[in-house]
C-alpha cells in the first residue's frame, strides 16, 4: 500500500471533480432514463467504494460488514423521509445513525487484529441483516402519491454531490493530520504509538468518516428505489461490491475506487444480459490476481505499464 | 566436510555476519564462542537453510548447501538442535524422536537410532510416552539432542544447549556429546558456557560483532590471555 | 417440553455437520495459518457432486462419499498448488490477510460458477428411505440425519487417528506447531501444507454431501456454512478435532434453544452473537497460540 498525497493525486482529484461537474449537465441533454440510471449507479458505487477505501486503504482495516452501515443509513433515511422529513435531512440522519453504531462497536471491534476484525465485522453485518430481515420482512414501497411525484433528476444530483463529497473527503484526508497519522499507524502501529499517535483514536475517526459516507449512500439508495426489502441494503453483496471496486481500482489511492467503480458497473451492466453473475466470476478471478500479483490494483498496473515508478515517502521513513 | 567462506548476512539493514570463514572436519568437535548478538545463531541458521545469506559459500562435502532446501539439508547429514530446543511440545517424547528420523535415509536406520538415543539418555526410555511439554528443561534438552541424532547425522550442530539447564544435566549432555563424537559424528557447538565448551572442543572460533576474531585449539584457547579476560573472568557469562 | 426436546435433538444432529464443516477449516487454519473463507463454497461443491451423482447415476449419497471424498482431496490439492500455495509464501501476518482476500475472490468465482452451471435453485437428494424415522418415546429422529451424524463422527475420528498415527499426520501436526522446527527435523513442510489443505477440502466435500441428502443445497449456502464453520472454530480453538466436533454439537443445540426462546427466524443470530462475544473477549485466546 502506498502513502497518499502528491501531485498525481491532486491532478486526479481535479480531473474527477471536473468530470463530475460535466456530468451535472447530463440531465439537461434529456437523455434516456436508463442512461441517467446507469450514471446514478456509478455515482452511488463511487461513494460506496470511497467510503470503504477510507477504512481499508488508509486505516488498513478490512471491514467485511460495511453493508451494515449502508443498510442502517437506508433504514433510517427511508423511515424519516416517508414520514415527511426533507430528504437531505433524512440522509444526514442516516449517516449519523450509521456513524453512531460504528463508534459504539468500534472500540471493541478494533481490539481485533487484522483478519479477526474482518470476520468479526462480517458476522456483525450478518446479524444486522438477519435481524432486520426478521423484524421487517415486508417489502417497503413508497406511497402512491410519492410514486406519482417521482423524478430522477433530484436523485441524480444528490448522487453527484455525494460522489464529489466522497472524493473530496479522501483527497482532504490524504493530506490532513488524520490521514498522515493513519498511514503511520498502518505502516507501524507500535512506532506510531511511541511518537504519541493514538492508534485507536485515529482508527475510530477513520471509521466515523467511512461509515458516515456509507450511511449517506444508504440514504441515497433509500431515496432512489421505489420499493425494496428493508433487509436488502444490509446484504453482504454491497460490502463485496465495495471491496471489489476498491481493490481492483487500487486500494489506498484516490482514483482507484473511482476507476474500479466505473469498470465494475460497466462490466456488471454489460455482462448481465447473458449470465447474471458472470461479472462476479470475472471479478473474483481478477481480485485473486490482484491480491497475489498487483496489490495496488489497476492504478499500480497502469503505473507499471507506463514505466513510471512513483516513489512516495511514507510518514514514518 | 563443512566449509564456510566469506559468509555475509543481515536482517534488513542490520548486518549480522561479515566475511565469516570457518570449517568443521570429519570427527571434530568445533566450538563457536562469542557474546550475545555476535551472530552465532544466525550462522547456524544459514547452515540449516533457514536464513538466507547475502553472500558467501557454505559447502558440505563440496556441495553448495545454499542451493538445498532446509529439509533436504537434513537428508545430507546435518542436524540441528536449535536454541530453546523447539520441540513439538504437544507430542510425546517418542513422537518427537520418531519425527527426527523423518528423512528417508534416517528412516531406514530408525530402530537402531532410537536404541542409541535411549542408551545415551536412559531417562528418555522411561518417559517415552510422556508429553514433552511436561518435562523439565534438562529432559527436554535431551529429547532435542535425541531428535537430532535420530536423523543419523554426520554433523550435529547445537545452539546453546546449556542455556537454562541445571549444571548436573549440562554435564550429562556434554558427556553425551563426547560419546556421540567418539562414534564418528562431528559436532559444531555454539555455546556461551565457554569453559565447558573449550574443555571438550578440539578447535574453536570466536565470533564477535559478526566477525571471526580468533580461532585455535580448545586447550590452547583456554589458556589464551584474551579469552581468559573476555570470557573466563569473574564477569564473564556461563561457567 | 417434547417440542423442545425434539428441537434439541434436531439441533444436535445438525451440529454434527457443523463440527465436520469446522474440522476442515480448523485443520487448514491450524497448519497453514490460512483462513480459507471459500470453505463454505467447497462444502457447496461437495453437495453438488453428490447431488449430480445421484441425479445422473442414481448413486446413493452415502455411497457417493466414496467418490466425493477422493474427488475433494484432488480438488484441494489442486487449489493449493494453483492458489494457496502462493499465499503461504508470505509471513504469517500478511498470510492471514491475503488468504482472507484470496478466499473471498475464490468464493465469489465459485459461487458465480455454480449459479451458471446449476442455477440458483435449492436442491435436495430424496432417497427411497428419506422419510424413515426412528422413534424414541415422543421424539422422532430422522434416520438420514442420524446416519449423517454418525458418518461425520466417524470421519472426524478417522482424521484424529490419521493425525495421531500416520507419519505424515504427525508431520502435519509438527508443522502446525512449529514450522521451522519441522524443517529442521527434515519435514518437507510444503508437502505437509498440501496434505493438510487436501484433507480439509475432503472434509468439506463430505460435509456437503451430508448436507445435500439431509437438508438442501444451493449455490448460496457457501457464505452461511463458512460462517458456521468459523463460529465453531472460534469456539473450539485450534488443535483438537474431537473438540471441534463437540463445539459443533454445542452450536447446533444453542441454535435450537435460541429458536425455541426467540422464535425460528432468530436461530441464525445466536451463533453469530456467540462468535462475536468469544472473538472480542478472547481474541487471542481462541485463535492464538501460547508462545
Amino acid at each position: 500500500m502506498r502513502s497518499p498525497g502528491g501531485n498525481t493525486e491532486r491532478a486526479w482529484t481535479l480531473g474527477i471533480l471536473l468530470a463530475l461537474g460535466l456530468l451535472a449537465f447530463l440531465p439537461l441533454l434529456a437523455p434516456r432514463d436508463d442512461v441517467l440510471n446507469f450514471v446514478f449507479l456509478v455515482l452511488l458505487s463511487i461513494t460506496l467504494a470511497q467510503s470503504w477505501n477510507i477504512i481499508a486503504g488508509y486505516a488498513g482495516q478490512v471491514n467485511l460488514g460495511h453493508a451494515a452501515f449502508f443498510g442502517l443509513g437506508a433504514l433510517t433515511a427511508r423511515t424519516l423521509w416517508i414520514a415527511g422529513t426533507p430528504v437531505v435531512v433524512a440522509m444526514a440522519a442516516g449517516a449519523a445513525v450509521a456513524t453512531a453504531f460504528a463508534l459504539l462497536i468500534g472500540a471493541a471491534a478494533f481490539r481485533l487484529r487484522g483478519a479477526y476484525f474482518a470476520i468479526g465485522t462480517l458476522a456483525l453485518g450478518e446479524i444486522l441483516r438477519t435481524t432486520v430481515g426478521n423484524a421487517l420482512p415486508e417489502i417497503s414501497t413508497l406511497p402512491a402519491a410519492s410514486i406519482g411525484a417521482y423524478r430522477l433528476a433530484p436523485r441524480y444530483y444528490l448522487a453527484l454531490a455525494l460522489a464529489a463529497l466522497s472524493v473530496l473527503a479522501v483527497a482532504g484526508l490524504a493530506r490532513s493530520r488524520l490521514g498522515l497519522g493513519m498511514v503511520a499507524v498502518r505502516e507501524d502501529a507500535d512506532a506510531a504509538e511511541a511518537t504519541g499517535v493514538s492508534a485507536l483514536a485515529l482508527k475510530l475517526r477513520a471509521l466515523a468518516l467511512s461509515t458516515a459516507l456509507a450511511g449517506a449512500a444508504g440514504g441515497l439508495f433509500a431515496y432512489y428505489h421505489i420499493s425494496y426489502y428493508p433487509a436488502h441494503p444490509f446484504g453482504p453483496g454491497w460490502t463485496f461490491d465495495a471491496l471489489l471496486m476498491t481493490f481492483i481500482g487500487g486500494v489506498g489511492t484516490l482514483q482507484g475506487p473511482v476507476l474500479g467503480a466505473v469498470l465494475y458497473v460497466f462490466l456488471k451492466e454489460y455482462l448481465t444480459v447473458r449470465w447474471v453473475d458472470f461479472h462476479l466470476l470475472i471479478f473474483g478471478v481478477l481480485f485473486i490476481a490482484i491480491v497475489l500479483i498487483f496489490p495496488g490494483g489497476l492504478v499500480q498496473a497502469v503505473e507499471r505499464a507506463r514505466g513510471r515508478i512513483a516513489r512516495r515517502s511514507g510518514a514514518t521513513t | 566436510m563443512l566449509e564456510i567462506r566469506g559468509l555475509e548476512a543481515a536482517y534488513g539493514d542490520v548486518p549480522a555476519l561479515s566475511g565469516v570463514t570457518l570449517r568443521v572436519g570429519a570427527g571434530e568437535i568445533v566450538a563457536l564462542l562469542g557474546p550475545n548478538g555476535a551472530g552465532k545463531s544466525t550462522l547456524l541458521g544459514c547452515v540449516a537453510g533457514l536464513v538466507r545469506p547475502r553472500a558467501g559459500i557454505i559447502s558440505w562435502d563440496s556441495e553448495n548447501l545454499l542451493a538445498v532446501s532446509p529439509h533436504r539439508i537434513v537428508e545430507r547429514g546435518l542436524a540441528v538442535v536449535p536454541e530453546g530446543r523447539r520441540l513439538f511440545g504437544s507430542m510425546t517424547v517418542e513422537d518427537n524422536l520418531d519425527l527426527g528420523a523423518f528423512s528417508p535415509r534416517a528412516r531406514a536406520a530408525r530402530r537402531e537410532s532410537l536404541e542409541r538415543v535411549f542408551a545415551l539418555f536412559p531417562d528418555l526410555r522411561t518417559r517415552r510416552r510422556q508429553i514433552v511439554r511436561a518435562l523439565s528443561g534438562g529432559q527436554q534438552q535431551m529429547v532435542a539432542v535425541g531428535r537430532a541424532l535420530m536423523a543419523s547425522p554426520r554433523l550435529l550442530m547445537l545452539d546453546e544447549p546449556s542455556l537454562g539447564i541445571a549444571p548436573l544435566l549440562v554435564r550429562r549432555i556434554l558427556d553425551a556429546l563426547v560419546e556421540i563424537n567418539r562414534a564418528g559424528v562431528a559436532v559444531f557447538l555454539v555455546e556461551q558456557n565457554v569453559r565447558a565448551a573449550l574443555t571438550l572442543a578440539h578447535r574453536a572460533y570466536i565470533l564477535e560483532g559478526g566477525r571471526v576474531v580468533g580461532e585455535g585449539e580448545g586447550p590452547a584457547l583456554l589458556r589464551d590471555a584474551y579469552v581468559r579476560r573476555a570470557y573466563l573472568g569473574p564477569l564473564a557469562a556461563g561457567g | 417440553m417434547t417440542v423442545l426436546a425434539q428441537q434439541i435433538v434436531l439441533g444436535l444432529l445438525l451440529g454434527g455437520l457443523y463440527g465436520l464443516a469446522a474440522a476442515g477449516l480448523s485443520l487448514v487454519f491450524g497448519v497453514l495459518k490460512v483462513l480459507n473463507v471459500a470453505h463454505g463454497e467447497l462444502i457447496m461443491l461437495g453437495g453438488y457432486g453428490a447431488y449430480w451423482l445421484f441425479a445422473l447415476l442414481g448413486l446413493d449419497p452415502f455411497a457417493s462419499l466414496l467418490l466425493v471424498i477422493p474427488g475433494s482431496l484432488l480438488l484441494g490439492a489442486l487449489l493449493f498448488l494453483v492458489l494457496f500455495g502462493f499465499v503461504v509464501r508470505a509471513p504469517e501476518e500478511t498470510r492471514i490477510k491475503n488468504s482472507l482476500l484470496v478466499g473471498f475472490g475464490l468464493a465469489l468465482a465459485l459461487h458465480a460458477l455454480a449459479v451458471r452451471l446449476f442455477t440458483a435453485d435449492d436442491r435436495s437428494i430424496s432417497t427411497g428411505y428419506g422419510g424413515a424415522v426412528i422413534t424414541v418415546g415422543p421424539i422422532a429422529i430422522p434416520v438420514i440425519r442420524l446416519a449423517s451424524l454418525l458418518v461425520a463422527l466417524a470421519l472426524i475420528a478417522g482424521l484424529h487417528l490419521l493425525l495421531a498415527r500416520w507419519r505424515w499426520g504427525k508431520a502435519i501436526r509438527a508443522t502446525a506447531e512449529d514450522w521451522q522446527a519441522a524443517l529442521l527435523t527434515g519435514i518437507d513442510i510444503r508437502r505437509a501444507y498440501l496434505l493438510a489443505f487436501a484433507l480439509g477440502t475432503a472434509l468439506a466435500g463430505a460435509a456437503g454431501t451430508l448436507v445435500s441428502v439431509g437438508y438442501s443445497i444451493s449455490p448460496s449456502i457457501g457464505l452461511e456454512w463458512t460462517l458456521k464453520a468459523l463460529i465453531v472454530v472460534v469456539l473450539a480453538g485450534l488443535g483438537s478435532m474431537l473438540g471441534t466436533f463437540a463445539a459443533g454439537l454445542f452450536v447446533g443445540v444453542a441454535e435450537a434453544l435460541s429458536a425455541a426462546a426467540f422464535g425460528g427466524p432468530y436461530r441464525e443470530v445466536i451463533g453469530l452473537v456467540i462468535f462475536l462475544v468469544v472473538l472480542v473477549l478472547r481474541p487471542q485466546g481462541m485463535f492464538g497460540r501460547a508462545r
